[in-house]
């Protein structure tokens, strides 16, 4: 029989996956696709201590560390995400031990196997320590650090938050691998699919993400996975800090564990609980330790243990204070860290101003708060990145300081920010990036680009290639004729620029662009129109001139030769003969358009 | 799939005829200067030349009217589709899709044309037709803004697609290349019988104009190499001696005059078809027959056409092209 905790995990992890997969441009508006980021305690309180502002979206997981006090930590049990992968990969990851071939041997020869659900037929697990184990306090010392970085304005919050971790997980490392799969595998069906004319299926292109920084999820997810050599869900039992959380808040629940008198001390249940909540005395239970999984309940012969809305004198819960002074240390690592952060050279600072360093190349989503806001708010779970249609979002490593890492920038050259678009905000479950409506949007301007004259092909080439104003959105490429050149060269519009980066990635010079965005002029406003913002500096960031006019037919005469349109070229004194009393292009009197030749 | 246009019908008409032709066109657009002017672009030239019968076909045709009856009309002048499809023959379109752009802003091809293509070509028994674009923006939402994507749907055998993906391509060599040597192309394109072209009739900031010829650069993978290594007018025309179009139909309902291939410019509304089987003579006819930066230019002040007459690609000598008149 399947277990209500599994059905529960398997349908909580579908929807997790689910939202994931919906969330890519455009994302549709009945998706709430952060939904479980917003279930994330540590991700509500770090972030609104580091911010020092209500954040309303974070109201489910205040809902979550309220129903822990009455049901205890039933989140980790059967909602989170990062918990159930556990789940699964210890399976996959654990090799069997010799206890375990023992019983299955024996079980297998039909000798005794005398427990009630044989598919709880596992390693016996080690005794467990009694709680608190120095094991134990990590996952506390790991809150308290992160919540002391918050109170001075510095979110560690990415560090380790779970969901956090598994957005980031599944967004930036298993998304792009299965997209790549997918596309090999469509590719290897198209020659099947165009002779049954499926069409949809021929022609079908799956967006194909990449990313930086992958190198070091996988390590670091490997390492988490491989820790179940130690014991299962050793990530949520001893380094969790949400269950940290959860845990201070669920130390005595409503619903509890309870024991009956007709425990005959066996340990069955001790030895197989996955979080080692039950101590030496089986009769008791360290509640802030235990996910409700109910697997004493199943597994205990004489069905002596049961989860029960009671409080039984007998089975006071095992009291557990945070090793105070650890607690006190960790926490002030954390304001610790927080001050590094404002004394390193590369914290970016939002002022503009002499020796403050800013990386050039940072440029971040439109919409985003203000620096140091921003990097409050952030917590790095990827989700602007993976729905990004562009995939112009890509985490970045330490060019704006170790507590910048994994925040998302802009790429132009890897993809342009594609001005219709308005996800990255739309999905960011902080509010990091503003959602703005699409008038905002365009408005937005995330930077400016600059011509490389010495690598632009039109200037130092003196080729035909106007590409960056072929395909400019906001029509901020100039073109200019110049005395050294015989045609025309771009210039860049500062005011007409949003830096949404289509000139930097079509640039044709290579490697390198010859026109690059940079994060100059960004506007960063915490509330605010950037509409009004921008026009009251000038900016005219339009794209399209909102109407059409449409000019009537200026070619109502009918086709008729003219001279010149015999191929002798040497007929321009022939010039009298022109319809409309257009001017001629080829008078030679003054300078074609752009594009054409004299 | 490249025929080289006929000169000898034109001689065929005695100077007198063309002498009375041309006086009678001359007074014809002055009355329509005047009359246009009065009722405000309602006003249509009806088809006048008394004796359109070419003994060998027209070069090429103009067609004026809607989107959708000009083509028609613009290539039954060329002796209809069949003349270009047969039964069973597999078709590429190539129209403007690049821009998530709608049909007013004249960037894309306008979708009734592209539309009325493709009826005319499975009309014709074509046994699948394809409409393919390689995007510069959003792949999605150029097929859904440019109106091609909707137009098409629900039309049997026909169907709209973007590219971009390196496995739709497929390295190809250029024999007559003289410095695009070989590039790769849509496998559809190359496994099609018939190919036509159907750009829309607008300006373009480095090539001047962007019309059918430049317009193949969207069916190959890497044009930016055009840009970088290569004189991009050879370039262009290096291209078309491989992917040279059976068909040409410029779609000139509406003209991006300035500011283009993106714009936003000066868009006139010209109800105009232009198509031909010699690609040149189309492209030339296009530039000839607008306005471009409120300027007349000549076919030869486009350098890829220039070229592409001088290669024997086609012919820019408009005054030697048996033209079709029509009025949808």
């Amino acid at each position: 029989m399947i277990r209500f905790q599994r059905i529960v995990q398997a349908l909580s992890l579908s929807a997790f996956l689910l939202l994931l997969g919906v969330a890519f441009f455009p994302v549709p508006g009945w998706a709430p696709v952060d939904a479980f980021l917003r279930l994330d305690p540590l991700v509500m309180l770090g972030t609104i201590l580091a911010d020092r502002s209500w954040i309303t979206a974070m109201i489910p997981a205040a809902i979550i560390l309220a129903l822990t006090a009455v049901l205890g930590r039933f989140f980790c049990g059967y909602l989170c995400p990062m918990g159930t992968t556990l789940d699964i990969t210890d399976r996959l990851v654990r090799i069997p031990s010799p206890a375990v071939a023992s019983t299955r041997l024996r079980s297998a020869s039909g000798e005794q196997s005398s427990t009630p659900d044989d598919s709880e037929q596992e390693r016996l697990l080690p005794p467990p320590t009694h709680p608190p184990s120095g094991l134990r306090q990590i996952k506390y010392l790991a809150l308290f650090f992160i919540l002391g970085a918050a109170v001075l304005g510095v979110s560690a919050v990415f560090l380790a938050a779970p969901l956090s971790l598994i957005t980031r997980f599944y967004s930036l490392l298993i998304h792009p691998a299965a997209a790549l799969a997918g596309d090999s595998v469509l590719h290897f069906l198209r020659p099947l699919a165009l002779h049954l004319d499926w069409t949809q299926l021929a022609y079908a292109e799956i967006h194909l993400p990449r990313f930086t920084t992958q190198w070091f999820l996988l390590i670091f997810f490997l390492a988490v996975f491989a820790l179940v050599r130690w014991s299962p869900r050793f990530w949520c039992r001893y380094c969790c800090p949400s269950g940290a959380l959860l845990a201070l808040v669920g130390r005595r629940p409503l619903f509890r564990r309870h024991v009956s008198k007709a425990c005959t001390g066996c340990g069955a249940c001790q030895h197989r609980c996955p979080m080692a909540a039950i101590p030496a005395n089986p009769l008791q239970t360290a509640h802030e330790e235990c996910i409700v999984c109910q697997k004493c309940v199943r597994i205990c012969p004489v069905r002596a243990v049961s989860f029960q809305p009671l409080v039984q004198p007998g089975t006071m819960p095992v009291r557990f204070s945070p090793n105070r002074r650890a607690t006190l240390l960790a926490g002030l690592a954390g304001a610790g860290t927080a001050t590094l952060t404002y004394t390193g050279l590369l914290e970016v600072r939002g002022e503009m101003l002499p020796g403050n360093i800013t990386p050039e190349e940072l440029i971040r989503p439109p919409g985003s708060l203000p620096e140091r806001q921003f990097l409050a708010r952030c917590i790095r779970c990827g989700l602007c990145m993976r729905s990004c249609p562009t995939n112009t979002l890509q985490p970045i490593w330490f060019q704006a300081g170790v507590i910048a890492m994994f925040s998302p920038q802009l790429t132009p050259r890897r993809g342009p920010c594609e001005p219709e678009c308005t996800v990255c905000g739309q999905v960011c479950p902080t509010g990091a990036i503003r959602f703005l409506p699409h008038s905002e949007k365009i408005w937005a301007k995330v930077g400016t680009a600059t011509i490389h004259r010495h690598r632009c092909l039109a200037w130092e080439w003196n080729k035909k290639c106007l590409v960056c104003d072929e395909v400019c959105p906001y029509d901020a490429i100039d073109l200019q004729r110049v005395t050294t050149h015989n045609q025309p060269v771009p210039f860049v519009d500062g005011n007409k620029c949003s830096g949404c980066g289509f000139c930097e990635y079509h640039c044709p010079a290579r490697p390198g662009s010859a026109i690059v965005v940079n994060s100059t002029e960004a506007l960063r406003i915490s509330d605010g129109s950037y509409k009004e913002l921008g026009q009251s500096m000038g900016l005219s960031l339009q794209l399209s001139p909102g109407e059409y006019p449409v000019y009537g037919p200026q070619n109502q005469h009918l086709w008729e030769p003219l001279p010149d349109d015999s191929v002798s070229r040497d007929n321009d004194n022939v010039r009298d003969n022109v319809p409309n009393g257009l001017p001629n292009g080829a008078s030679g009197t003054d300078t074609p358009p752009p594009g054409f030749t004299p | 799939m490249f025929q080289k246009p006929s000169t000898t019908a034109l001689n065929c008409l005695s100077d007198s005829t063309r002498i009375s032709r041309r006086s009678l066109l001359k007074a014809q657009s002055k009355a329509a200067l005047v009359f246009a002017a009065a009722s405000s672009g309602l006003f249509r030239v009806s088809p006048l030349l008394a004796d359109q019968s070419f003994p060998d076909g027209p070069d090429l045709s103009i067609a004026r009217g809607g989107p959708g009856p000009a083509t028609r009309a613009a290539v039954e002048a060329l002796g209809g589709m069949t003349a270009f499809v047969r039964p069973g023959q597999r078709v590429v379109i190539k129209p403007n899709m690049s821009f998530a752009h709608p049909p007013e802003r004249a960037t894309n091809t306008h979708p009734d044309v592209v539309r009325e293509l493709a009826v005319m070509c499975t009309e014709a028994g074509a046994a699948r037709v394809r409409i393919l674009d390689h995007p510069l923006q959003s792949a999605e939402m150029c097929l859904v803004q440019s109106g091609i994507q909707q137009a098409c749907a629900g039309l049997p055998d026909v169907s709209v697609h973007t590219m971009s993906a390196a496995r739709f391509f497929r390295e190809v060599v250029i024999p007559q290349g003289e410095q695009l040597r070989q590039t790769q192309v849509m496998e559809d394109v190359l496994a099609a019988d018939v190919l036509i072209a159907a750009p829309v009739a607008k300006s373009h900031s480095a090539t001047g104009v962007s019309l059918a010829m430049k317009g193949m650069l969207g069916l190959i993978l890497d044009r930016g190499i055009l840009h970088r290594r290569f004189d991009l007018h050879t370039a262009i025309v290096d291209l078309t001696t491989l992917l040279m179009p059976d068909l040409t139909v410029v779609d000139a309902t509406r003209v991006l005059s300035t500011n283009g291939p993106f714009g936003p410019g000066k868009v006139l509304q010209e109800d105009t078809v232009i198509a031909s089987r010699d690609v040149v003579a189309a492209d030339a006819m296009t530039v000839r027959m607008f306005e471009w930066y409120g300027r007349r230019i000549a076919p030869r002040q486009v350098r890829h056409i220039l070229l592409a007459h001088d290669r024997g690609l086609g012919t820019m000598d408009l005054s030697g092209l048996q033209v079709a008149e029509t009025t949808a």
